[in-house]
């Protein structure tokens, strides 16, 4: 690039540097990370004002298993493969939910879903319907018994499984300056971010919360719910 | 869960019925003076005293006095009493959080964000409690206020009081709907067929209309039971931007090619005595966008004429498959009733208590000004998240419990802009024409989530220490 001097391309090549990598992981970030705390961003997509962005929204809820062996992976495939109808037509009951799935990805019991419209009416009308049977995994999850039976603890599981969806990073970069001091209980109404420091607050936010969601992903007929889906295919809503 | 007994002596009065008084003065108090606070909250929930207005209890026949005087706690508020930490943990998130950090569930964003909220809003730290002084006349409110002033500080007064013939500045007639409850017997509401709605919906620790599920009782038990939480509103309304706009689609509407789907010509009397075509296409706007005429008579019974012969029930009505009543229309979206709704098992779960008066100058549709006025409104339930922000978000700002509306906000309450909103006004061939490009008409000037202690609690509250 014109008029850059061999100091620029230096640094630009310092996060490639072993070296640097190194002391980057094991000094600065956590110095950095201890001069600024940054707690975890809680998960999920954001409501915003436009209601095409509140319909098919991701839930990647992810629950990490008590027993982390090929044995504790198999209650889990267990666990749901004996509920999954229930748990399906609770998830058809609901009627604004799009897709969901179980993977076991790692030590991890996960369940993916698209949604529309608030995460708490979607996650109460679900555990309304199912009642009990969610209860059979929460068994099975680190700290899930502090929130069963799901039906009675209904505001405390919604919360749990709020703070277990994945950090959504936001679709605009920037707005990351404004939900970190948010969450840091700062307020900065007059002067935004510095756009320098940008990569610093991502690196802090992903050494708080390692799995991270990127965005809120691709959707091939933005704006539609379900039930607008199924009526134009006259599948009954 | 199995019912509890439960002694409504107990409970608050502004919970199950309203008060139905002409005035209404909401005093903003901070705790200061931890201790006087503690005091004042002690001799009220006793009885009172001649220094300390009585907290006015739900008894059944109940005596009239000169002045009603209820409260409500922010989360602020009762950590200000000094409420302890594991008391502070059982309250559920929205709560914690409160309604400025709810804004953008809730639509407040653009003029109504709380950046915009005026004193005492502007600073919800030191919103503590919201007191309610209902009565017929401003001494009574004005002798309450003066009692109430010693033990904290008054940071906002909000005054507000009933419009003739139960209106709100848009001129519709308002309050018509409420649940009632099992167990209780409200004479307003003896002939209302509506079902029937457990205690849980708006008390804390009784069964809800969801079969199983329990909204979390804060503890100490005698703090959280027989609670419930309020969504105390001050929403601006732009009544002369509504009557504009009723004017700029009635005759937008004259030269469409539909229009006799919705007046045929002759029918402009069945509007209204003496109205033009336009002025019966404004009151038709108005209808649908309501779900009522003005005067009251829903559109689901008499979609044709607000003035049917014979005379219609206000109350008793549903939303079956076909309703004459527009599916995008406010009290549609805000109850549907038994209605084919998208979240199947939501229909009744989200039912709010709602009391309002209004506040701000008359307003004459004749010689129609931008004062500020509106609602000072209470929105009543067992749980923020589960009704109020339910409602809120999914049901009036995104449409989406039917395909018809999703993604189009409330005409009347949403977050409307006019670059992009739209409402369908429904024509009597089933058709429809789509309105578009009208403004916001309400937004919200102030707020708070408030904890509505039952009298047992509020004791419990008198006695902390430290």
């Amino acid at each position: 690039m014109a008029g850059e001097s061999g100091f620029d391309t230096f640094v630009d090549d310092l996060p490639r540097k072993w070296w640097f990598k190194l002391l980057a992981n094991w000094i600065v970030i956590p110095f950095w990370a201890w001069l600024r705390p940054t707690p975890p961003l809680p998960g999920g997509p954001r409501p915003t004002p436009q209601p095409s962005e509140n319909v098919q929204r991701m839930m990647n809820l992810v629950m990490p298993l008590k027993d982390k062996s090929p044995l504790g992976r198999a209650y889990a495939a267990m666990a749901v493969a004996q509920n999954v109808n229930e748990i399906f037509a609770g998830l058809d009951n609901v009627g604004t939910v799009h897709f969901a799935r179980f993977v076991v990805i790692g030590d991890n019991l996960c369940m993916i879903s698209v949604y529309d419209g608030d995460f708490t009416n979607y996650i109460r009308d679900f555990i309304a319907t199912v009642g009990s049977v969610f209860d059979a995994i929460m068994d099975l999850v680190e700290g899930g018994e502090a929130v069963k039976p799901c039906e009675t603890k209904i505001d405390a599981f919604i919360d749990w499984i709020h703070a277990h969806d994945l950090f959504q990073a936001p679709d605009l970069p920037t707005d990351l300056f404004r939900l970190q001091d948010a969450a840091r209980g700062v307020e900065r109404k007059r002067e935004p971010g510095l756009l320098r420091s940008l990569s610093r607050e991502y690196i802090l936010q992903l050494n708080a919360n390692p799995n991270f969601s990127l965005g809120g992903g691709y959707r091939a007929y933005p704006g539609f719910s379900v039930a607008q889906v199924r009526q134009k295919l006259g599948v009954g809503w | 869960m199995v019912s509890v007994a439960f002694d409504r002596l107990e409970i608050q009065g502004n919970i199950l019925r309203g008060y139905r008084r002409n005035l209404v003065r909401h005093l903003v108090l901070e705790v200061r003076n931890r201790d006087a606070a503690r005091r004042f909250l002690g001799v009220a929930a006793a009885g009172g005293s001649d220094d300390v207005p009585r907290i006015t209890n739900e008894a059944p026949g109940r005596a009239r006095p000169d002045a009603f005087f209820n409260i409500g706690l922010t989360f602020a508020g009762l950590r200000a009493l000094g409420a302890p930490q594991d008391t502070l943990a059982s309250f559920p998130t929205e709560f914690v959080e409160g309604m400025t950090r709810r804004a953008l569930k809730l639509g407040d964003f653009g003029p109504g964000a709380p950046e915009h909220w005026p004193q005492p809003f502007d600073n919800p730290a030191r919103v503590h409690i919201v007191a309610s002084i209902y009565a017929d006349f401003k001494a009574s409110l004005d002798k309450a206020q003066a009692q109430v002033a010693p033990a904290f500080t008054i940071v906002g007064v909000l005054d507000g009081r009933s419009l003739p013939n139960q209106k709100v500045f848009f001129d519709y007639k308002d309050n018509i709907s409420q649940p009632r409850f099992q167990g209780i017997d409200d004479p307003e509401q003896r002939r209302v067929d509506e079902p029937k709605d457990p205690l849980g919906t708006v008390l804390l620790g009784h069964p809800t209309r969801f079969e199983g599920l329990e909204f979390g009782v804060p503890v100490p038990r005698e703090l959280g039971f027989n609670g419930s939480y309020n969504a105390f509103r001050v929403l601006r309304q732009d009544a002369a931007g509504f009557e504009r706009y009723l004017t700029t689609a009635a005759e937008r509407l004259l030269s469409h090619p539909d229009v006799g789907q919705l007046l045929p010509k002759g029918e402009e009397g069945w509007i209204g005595a003496g109205l033009d075509r336009v002025g019966a296409l404004r009151e038709i706007v108005a209808a649908q966008m309501c779900g009522r005429w003005r005067n009251g008579v829903p559109l689901a019974l008499s979609p044709d004429s607000p003035l049917p012969e014979p005379g219609v029930s206000e109350t008793n009505f549903d939303y079956p498959r076909g309703s004459t009543c527009p599916a995008g229309s406010h009290i549609r979206r805000a109850n549907p009733r038994g209605g084919q709704i998208v979240q199947r098992i939501a229909n009744r779960t989200r039912r709010l208590v709602r009391r309002g008066m209004s506040y701000g100058p008359d307003f004459d549709p004749k010689l129609p000004d931008d004062a500020e006025r509106g609602l000072l409104g209470n929105f009543i339930g067992a749980s923020l998240g589960a009704q109020f922000e339910a409602v809120m978000y999914d049901w009036i700002n995104l449409g989406l419990q039917d395909p018809d509306i999703t993604g189009s906000n409330d005409p009347l309450l949403g977050a409307n802009e006019p670059e992009t909103s739209w409402f369908d006004l429904r024509l009597r061939n089933g058709g429809h024409i789509r309105l578009r490009g009208f403004p916001r008409f309400v937004w919200a000037r102030g707020g708070a989530y408030t904890f509505l202690p039952s009298l047992p609690a509020i004791t419990y509250l008198s006695k902390l220490t430290g």
